[in-house]
């Protein structure tokens, strides 16, 4: 349906325009054509990136400005801050607790929606809604359906006995993590979801065809002929999740009714980013928050790294 | 990091490897298949939807109370109550929830519109422009997808307040004019919609390069140029980070203006969530009527490039 | 063809123009018409709605906003304001405990002084006065808005169940100390145990800390908190009062504190006198003439109370300066206190007002609110505030958290407390 969308629209643009002498082409004009990018990447994006670097050298109050050069004393700071690695052990936490799930759940989502459906575009609708909601409108919903004394769901759990006592959601590591995964989760579900199914409505019929001729099941068609089709799809939707799950902001910045970033009395939800907001602009340590956005780009550097080798396996196998 | 050819990206397009080979319409799936859906299916679909929609019905029955011992009680709000209009009106008076809404759309809407056009020129020049150093600068857009620049965020800070634009919308604006995804999206558009022979034929006919583009090539990626422009408007709209910095909460925009119904030593949880409905409601409709075309949008993200 | 193509070229043009030109101009407020709009920056409610209203009749031209945000957020997004040098509200309260942290930067804000300000000298609490000037001669940096004289407030009905004395004289003898205070907590959990004697151990910290001059910083500015001995008398007593579950573990003006607050969770709440705004709001009618207050162990202390500023960057500094005079005047101070929110005026002719003097509080069993905090307002003293005070008090309420949630005993939340404030205060 998608594709078909797509096909409608390459209408042949070549309308009879009254020949005109021919311009030639100017050299300059195409650099002009992609001169607006470069600059709003260089000014925006890679200076203050490479700033970034310069500023963790010095002592560098935010509403001070500049102080001395300090080398790399504040990385030497951050590793033996036992804050940074509370902070990057939160944030591959939560990243792995809200992507591994997520993926599966909307690749079964997908899989529900692949079929002969009534209503089938209402049904896509639906599962698109937390889509539309944004992320702080989820943070505060879901921080009061995650709340201790009234919250909806300690109320389910121990209405169906699966709980004594209610759980503090907030005050520890796991059951912080889970909330906010959740938090991911529900918004992103529905639109993977929507992405796989896609990929899957590619699959040629003929390789369906040919497993139901050799008696395949529905599952073991889905895993023999549809799991290695959206393969490349799953890698994508991999790669997208991490660079937005290991920057993780508003979710547990806003689950802590402070307000200032801590992440719970032990830092049990603070992630980088989290550490990054609360050294850059609350105590105004530039300096030491820029070495943090340092180390929060390796991180991801690494793990995109992983993630390009699993492409490229993905690719040949 | 280690990108040396553009295609290695595994972008959205990565499905491009099946399409490729495969005429362009869907392969139509004739009654009888297995993939019939039975009552369990739409039971377990049913079920989702319920998750999906539970959080939004929630909201909306707070905020139909009138004050929070609603959410004190032994159980849970579950039925909506009748004074949902009036806490509507409340966000309006009590907050400056149109000027953030006005801000947002103005933000999102022009972020939408320039990401579009001047991704679309750089990914025009791209795909169908010969001049020098073109494949090194393809693969420097290509990384720069790759480059988390939010990660800059405290120099690029400073630099908004050095140009004066602290606390003005163009704080958000300016950096996100265009960007490497749009390029790169764009550009694989380009190549893959329009053949040489037009972009040449348009030449022949005597249009230079400008006019080349809007009358071939903007016509040709309107659908990749329609999906760009949605995610670019729901990114923009949703955004928390970038706004709670460079933005002063009185000129915020819908997220900062949410935030502040929820600020205070005393939240009165009935406004707050009345605030979330008001964010959501017009995204929702505005959806809503949208329905097919968003997801037709987001499935075409999906297999396009 | 042709024309239409240019039309529409026209038009996307001119749509993206239009979108340009009002993001342009979307920040500046003022409209065109000569109409003045003042904005008025706090963080919780200051009871400034009906002044606000009054001030808007009686000065045609000016409209004045509100915006409330949340305390830490509110003081943090200045810092960012002020550095940026633009943002800023015209008018914003900063609270005593951050005030210090603005201290470097006070040439950003305008010197009230040149706006009429000495001629209200006589009228403050000298100490709240002095606070307000920095200690600079000729220099006012804000305008003194409220003072928090510290009472205790408590729940005739479950004092009464537990049999201790109800009337509020008899009350503020259980408990001439705080040792007497847990103690007389000790008898009441024995008595009624599914309630909690007080809210949160971190509002006792701060309750006691305010009863201190020096807290986390000596005169010179020097972080004390590892050495001052008042520090850990302080958080380890109001910590060991956790641990022997006299705590409510409500998290100070969350949504469960509230709640708790409505459902009486708790018997006792320390209570600077804005605390009283917050009770009756949180409670609502139903706790109406269930609460009363007493006075406070260990004798009168202040909590809070906040400043009205205009920084140097208000377009509209002399109006700002005029919106703040009148915001903190008698006349003012006195609506505030006597309204719902209660707050303690810091001028001494509101506090000897025999009006003020006379108010009761329906609210608390017609407590004579009047006597209670007036009275002590004038023999308070100032606490000294560090430069980083709020990077110090962080760690130490998180510390008390911890032992709230069950996961550290005191002498293990006092060592996370110290080696946290070491790293945040560097």
């Amino acid at each position: 349906m998608a594709l078909q969308a797509a096909s409608t629209t390459t209408d042949p643009p070549a309308r009879a325009t009254t020949p005109r002498r021919f311009r030639g082409e100017r050299h300059l004009l195409p650099y002009l054509f992609i001169a607006p990018f470069f600059l709003v990447f260089g000014v925006f994006g890679l200076y203050p990136l490479l700033q970034t670097f310069w500023v963790s050298l010095h002592d560098w109050d935010r509403l001070a400005g500049a102080g001395e050069w300090v080398g790399l004393e504040n990385f030497g700071r951050l590793l033996e801050d036992s804050d940074f690695y509370t902070a990057t052990f939160n944030t591959l936490s939560i990243f792995v607790l809200s992507t591994a799930p997520q993926l599966l759940a909307a690749l079964g989502v997908a899989w529900l929606l692949d079929r002969h459906l009534r209503a089938q575009s209402v049904w896509r609708a639906l599962v698109l809604v937390p889509q539309y909601v944004s992320v702080v409108a989820v943070a505060l919903v879901f921080s009061q359906l995650f709340g201790r004394d009234f919250g909806i769901v300690n109320w389910v759990l121990e209405g169906t006995g699966l709980i004594g006592d209610p759980v503090d959601w907030t005050a520890d590591t796991w059951s912080s993590h889970l909330a906010i995964s959740f938090m991911v989760m529900w918004r992103w579900t529905g639109y993977n979801a929507l992405i796989y199914l896609a990929a899957m409505q590619a699959v040629p019929r003929d390789q369906y065809e040919s497993a139901q001729i050799d008696g395949a099941g529905r599952l073991l068609t889905f895993r023999k002929v549809t799991l290695p089709a959206i393969r490349p799809t799953i890698v994508f939707t991999v790669v997208i999740s991490t660079i937005g799950g290991l920057q993780l902001f508003a979710e547990p910045f806003l689950f802590d009714q402070q307000g200032n970033a801590e992440g719970g009395a032990e830092h049990q939800f603070q992630t980088l980013t989290l550490m990054l907001y609360k050294y850059g602009f609350i105590n105004n340590d530039a300096g030491y928050a820029s070495a943090v956005s340092w180390v929060l780009f390796l991180v991801i550097a690494v793990v995109a790294a992983v993630n390009f080798l699993l492409a490229r396996r993905s690719e040949r196998g | 990091m280690a990108v040396t050819t553009p295609p290695r990206v595994p972008a959205p397009g990565r499905g491009a490897a099946v399409r490729r080979g495969v005429p362009r319409t869907v392969p139509k799936r004739g009654p009888g298949r297995l993939d019939k859906a039975g009552p369990v299916a739409y039971a377990l679909l049913a079920a989702i939807t319920a998750a999906s929609v539970f959080p939004l019905y929630w909201s909306v029955v707070v905020a139909s109370h009138d004050d929070n011992s609603v959410l004190a009680g032994s159980t849970p709000p579950l039925v909506p109550g009748g004074h949902l209009v009036e806490n509507l009106q409340r966000v309006f008076e009590l907050s400056a929830f149109w000027q953030a809404l006005g801000n947002s759309f103005v933000v999102a809407g022009t972020t939408a519109v320039s990401n579009v056009l001047l991704s679309s020129l750089a990914g025009f020049a791209f795909a169908k422009l010969r001049f020098r150093g073109r494949n090194p600068l393809l693969v420097c857009v290509v990384v720069t997808v790759m480059v988390p620049t939010q990660l800059g965020i405290i120099p690029l800070y400073m630099l908004v307040t050095d140009m004066g634009l602290y606390g003005k919308l163009s704080a958000l604006i300016v950096p996100a004019l265009v960007s490497a995804v749009g390029v790169f999206w764009m550009r694989q558009a380009v190549e893959e919609n329009i053949p040489d022979e037009l972009v040449e034929a348009a030449r022949m006919d005597g249009a230079g390069l400008l006019r080349t583009y809007w009358h071939v090539v903007v016509p040709g990626v309107r659908t990749t140029a329609a999906v760009l422009a949605m995610f670019t408007f729901m990114f923009a709209w949703n955004d928390y980070f970038w706004p709670l910095i460079a933005l002063p909460p009185e000129n915020g925009t819908v997220q900062i203006a949410l935030n502040q119904l929820a600020a205070g030593y005393y939240t009165d949880y009935t406004l707050m969530l009345a605030g979330v409905v008001v964010s959501v409601l017009p995204v929702l409709a505005a959806f809503t009527l949208l329905a097919r075309r968003i997801v037709s949008g987001v499935m075409a993200g999906a297999v396009k490039g | 063809m042709g024309p239409t193509r240019a039309r529409r070229t026209a038009a996307a043009l001119a749509a993206a123009t239009a979108l340009l030109a009002l993001c342009a101009c979307g920040s500046g407020s003022d409209a065109a018409d000569g109409r003045l709009t003042l904005t008025v920056a706090t963080f919780s409610d200051f009871g400034y709605k009906p002044l606000i209203e009054e001030y808007e009749r009686t000065h045609p031209g000016i409209d004045v906003k509100e915006r409330i945000s949340q305390f830490d957020q509110h003081h943090n997004q200045l810092s960012t304001q002020i550095a940026s040098g633009s943002g800023a509200a015209d008018v914003v309260a900063i609270e005593e405990g951050y005030l210090p942290k603005f201290r470097a930067v006070k040439d950003k804000f305008t010197n009230l002084a040149d706006h009429g300000a000495l001629d209200r000298e006589d009228e403050y609490l000298d100490w709240k006065w002095e606070q307000g000037t920095l200690g600079t001669p000729g220099f006012v940096m804000g305008y003194g808005t409220d003072v928090g004289s510290l009472a205790i407030c408590y729940r005739k009905d479950l004092f009464e169940k537990a049999g201790l004395p109800t009337d509020r004289a008899e009350v503020g003898k259980l408990w001439p100390t705080w040792d007497a205070y847990f103690a007389t907590g000790e008898r009441f959990r024995s008595r009624v145990g599914d309630k909690a004697w007080f809210d949160s151990s971190g509002n006792i910290f701060t309750a006691m800390m305010n009863q201190t001059e020096y807290g986390f910083f000596d005169a010179r500015d020097q972080y004390v908190g590892d050495t001052n001995p008042k520090v850990r008398e302080f958080f380890m007593a109001s910590a060991q009062a956790t641990a022997d579950e006299q705590s409510a573990n409500l998290q100070p003006f969350s949504q469960q504190w509230n709640a708790g607050i409505k459902q009486g969770r708790m018997a006792t709440m320390t209570c600077p006198a804005w605390m009283t705004g917050q009770i009756a709001t949180a409670a609502g009618d139903a706790g109406a003439g269930k609460w009363d207050i007493a006075a406070v162990p260990g004798g009168g202390g202040n909590w809070g109370g906040s400043f009205l500023t205009v920084p140097k960057q208000s377009k509209h500094a002399k109006e700002a300066a005029e919106l703040a005079d009148f915001l903190t005047s008698a006349a003012a101070q006195k609506k505030i206190f006597t309204g719902p929110v209660g707050a303690l005026p810091s001028l001494v002719p509101v506090l000897e007002d025999p009006e003020v003097r006379g108010t009761t509080s329906e609210y608390f069993n017609d407590a004579p609110t009047g006597q209670l905090f007036a009275s002590s307002a004038r023999g308070l003293g100032p606490n000294y505030r560090g430069t980083k005070d709020q990077q110090a008090r962080i760690p130490f309420g998180n510390a008390l958290q911890l032992v709230e949630q069950g996961k550290a005993d005191p002498e293990e939340a006092w060592d996370k407390a110290l080696d946290e404030a070491d790293k945040n205060l560097r």
